[in-house]
């Protein structure tokens, strides 16, 4: 995810690492190529003038700290200005508390709101749903269908045409729940009657935390809508959702930053897992290109059962087709390769973009390929030979071609993991954050 | 929807025109000392240089340029069309020679309109296109999560009928649990049929069987609406491609939110590249005054902009006018 986003930052700060004094003329180059980078991500264009502009001042006119390059306090104050944009995580407690769902028509407040259940089901909380949407048809069928399959309560009555007198019932019949979670109408902030009803919901249900949920595609208008919606019922968190598609989220930035609040979930997906916490000193790092260690060992640990894949073996760069073959195998459950191997820390190495570019029909037909290998082979790629290969190839009912294209894959992948060799990561990390300048 | 964009656009054209005068100005000796602000300044020019011609550089708008930029930036407009909007009427004014009797504020609204209009290319118009094509017309909505494509198939259903035709609409969206339930409500409130199997079942199957139905029972339109997919998923734009190969739209109509603001740009790409898009409806047009996603989207995939949705009840749908559309923008400049 916001990968262009992260490439041209990347770019834009390489060039800064290539010139050999900063001065004014380059510090004016970084400003304009970030500006680019963040209006393509839609941030709001007035934050990205606020924003070029504390970088271009502090970079020209602080000292740069004892033992510190220019360079290197430039990139500082990049990295620290970026932090302050995204705000500061949403806090999410793990108790009894009442959640309001709020936002735009079509932003995924439905799916979010199952999402959210599955999230604090498997915390071990006792969780329930208020489908308070009585406007859009087929609402109540579409919640109590995903909280079925989920095995949580879920409150509506798509009869019933007052969400408040949903919302008072299931207050009642879902008593017992730790965690509440109410689906509202999707509404925007120039409907009056409709704000008036979110003011009148807040107020019925003393919620505990008022969240606004945010189409990552989302442009300009997001900081107008979000600065309404907080006058409204005083937002304190916002989840961005659809960040799986291409849009890169700067309008959920705008929304944080108009609120006050901080981005509390990122959705992902469109199967119930596809819900992570956010972390915005992970997520810059993940940015620049300097890895996300703990949310690596969080997923890894959340989805993978043990002995699955070795992390740690895989961080010291030994990587064999068995380790691959698992990796495929745990691809539902982790997600694609490129967003685990977005959260290592690989520094400037950049992966060849074929290695990502793989359709889960592909993944499939790898799989099969290695069904057919001895354990030793899968144990020693390098013994694949020729005659090993056609061999595998009939097994598989596959060509040699697609063999070796599994081979290449294969290869690729232990190329840009070789990068993080040198002592478990750790070291690498530190050697990079000395690189960026001491964050 | 377009209020806001106007009202900046306007203010704008003044800028232009400031600066252009104080170009003309500096043109005339006489002139030596522009002064920007003065009101009265653009009569004096214009009583100044009446019979002279002066010469546009590209340093004198370049300060007006750059606030336009921000300006389409700042409601929407993705930023690789803003910059082409702005390399236009670079090109439009730079070196332009004129002939000083010629009002400034023409000069520079003509540039902006060639500008946008070149952007916005033609309108579209549905009736007229199936009464003249053979029935039944088959309608595919395509889009990506939560653009409205449901909530738009209804609309334009409603519409349809009451303009005489007799349509049927085939649920598509398989996936998403409580969509079929979602149109089968919008179906039964605007009296219209529609052809349905369960959850989880092949769209392609259930469209064609929509499709079959309309030419058994000659009906006009079939509206066949779609789950909604990310054009980056190949699966799911492999199954819109069989959809489309399966059924055999005529129009395959490609439905996005006003809202959206740089993604609009990439996602319309993909959608067009891969299924292809023959008209473009813009839903939500009321949550925002301004319409910066139309132009995008319009300039991306050239092709016609046919409906703005502009609410939640079936009425809410308006037939998309380019012309209209940019006179209104620039109607009360200069």
């Amino acid at each position: 995810m916001l990968d262009h986003l992260g490439s041209s930052l990347k770019d834009a700060l390489r060039k800064l690492a290539g010139k050999t004094v900063v001065d004014r003329a380059a510090v004016d180059e970084l400003v304009k190529d970030l500006q680019r980078a963040l209006i393509q991500a839609d941030v709001n264009v007035k934050l990205v003038m606020q924003l070029s502009q504390a970088i271009k001042t502090r970079a020209l006119g602080e000292e740069p700290p004892r033992g510190m390059s220019v360079r290197e306090h430039v990139l500082r104050i990049v990295y620290q200005e970026l932090v302050r944009l995204m705000g500061s995580a949403g806090e999410v407690k793990l108790g009894s508390q009442t959640i309001l769902m709020a936002g735009l028509q079509g932003s995924g407040k439905t799916t979010t709101t199952a999402k959210l259940a599955r999230y604090f089901q498997r915390k071990g909380l006792k969780t329930a749903v208020i489908c308070a949407d009585t406007f859009r048809p087929g609402a109540y069928d579409q919640l109590s269908t995903l909280c079925t399959r989920l095995n949580i309560p879920c409150f509506g009555n798509p009869q019933e045409k007052d969400a408040r007198v949903i919302v008072r019932d299931g207050l009642k019949a879902t008593g017992s729940a730790e965690v509440i979670i109410i689906d509202t109408q999707g509404r925007h902030a120039l409907e009056d009657d409709l704000i008036q009803e979110i003011i009148d919901l807040n107020t019925l249900t003393a919620a505990t935390h008022r969240w606004l949920i945010i189409d990552a595609a989302i442009g300009q208008k997001a900081s107008e809508q979000a600065r309404r919606f907080h006058e409204a019922i005083d937002i304190d968190g916002v989840i961005i959702t659809k960040m799986d598609g291409t849009a890169k989220g700067g309008g959920a930035l705008s929304a944080v930053s108009e609120t006050g609040s901080g981005i509390v979930f990122i959705g992902s997906g469109e199967t119930i897992e596809d819900l992570e916490r956010f972390d915005p000193d992970g997520f810059i790092s993940r940015l620049l290109g300097m890895g996300d260690l703990k949310a690596l060992v969080e997923r890894a640990q959340q989805s993978v059962s043990e002995g699955e894949i070795d992390v740690n073996a895989m961080m010291r760069g030994k990587f064999t087709l068995r380790d691959m073959y698992k990796q495929l195998e745990a691809v539902n459950r982790m997600g694609p390769l490129k967003q685990i191997m977005s959260m290592m820390p690989l520094g400037n190495i950049d992966l060849p973009g074929d290695a990502y570019e793989m359709t889960s029909a592909k993944m499939v037909r790898y799989r099969i390929i290695m069904d057919s290998m001895t354990g030793k082979e899968l144990d020693e790629p390098s013994l694949l030979a020729s005659s090993r290969i056609h061999r595998i190839a009939r097994g598989s009912g596959s060509t040699p071609d697609e063999v070796r294209e599994l081979l290449k894959y294969y290869k690729n992948m232990k190329r840009a993991l070789k990068g993080v060799r040198g002592g478990a990561g750790k070291f690498n990390m530190q050697r990079l954050m000395k690189k960026f300048g001491g964050m | 929807m377009f209020n806001g964009l106007r009202e900046k656009l306007q203010k704008i054209t003044t800028g232009f025109e400031e600066s252009i005068a104080t170009a003309a100005a500096e043109s005339e000796p006489a002139a030596a000392k522009p002064v920007k602000k003065d009101p009265s300044l653009l009569g004096k020019v214009r009583v100044l240089v009446t019979d002279r011609e002066f010469v546009i550089s590209e340093k004198d708008i370049e300060e007006p340029l750059f606030e336009l930029e921000m300006v389409l930036l700042e409601n929407d407009v993705a930023l690789p069309v803003a910059e082409e909007i702005i390399a236009h009427i670079r090109r439009d004014l730079t070196g332009e020679r004129r002939k000083i009797g010629e009002r400034v504020d023409t000069i520079v609204l003509s540039a902006l309109k060639g500008a946008l209009l070149d952007v916005l290319g033609e309108g579209f118009d549905l009736v007229s296109y199936i009464s003249s094509h053979e029935r039944p017309v088959k309608i595919l909505f395509t889009g990506v999560n939560g653009t409205g494509k449901t909530t738009t198939v209804a609309k334009i259903g409603a519409y349809l009928k009451k303009r005489g035709f007799s349509v049927v609409i085939g649920a598509g969206d398989t996936f998403r649990a409580g969509a079929i339930e979602q149109i089968d409500v919008h179906a039964s409130r605007i009296g219209i049929r529609i052809i349905q199997h369960q959850q989880g079942a092949d769209p392609s199957a259930v469209l064609f069987d929509a499709v079959q139905h309309a030419e058994a029972n000659h009906i006009d339109v079939v509206l066949a609406d779609t789950a909604g997919r990310f054009h980056n998923r190949v699966n799911l734009m492999n199954q819109l491609d069989k959809i489309r190969r399966v059924m055999k739209p005529d129009l395959i109509v490609y439905v996005d939110e006003a809202v959206a603001g740089n993604d609009a740009v990439v996602r319309a790409f993909e959608f067009e590249k891969s299924v292809g898009a023959d008209a473009v409806v813009l839903t939500k047009a009321d949550m925002d005054p301004r319409g910066g996603a139309a132009i995008s989207i319009a300039h991306t995939i050239g092709k016609p902009l046919m409906f703005l949705g502009t609410g939640q009840g079936y009425d809410d749908i308006v037939p998309f006018s380019p012309g209209q559309m940019v006179d209104e923008l620039l109607s009360e400049a200069a």
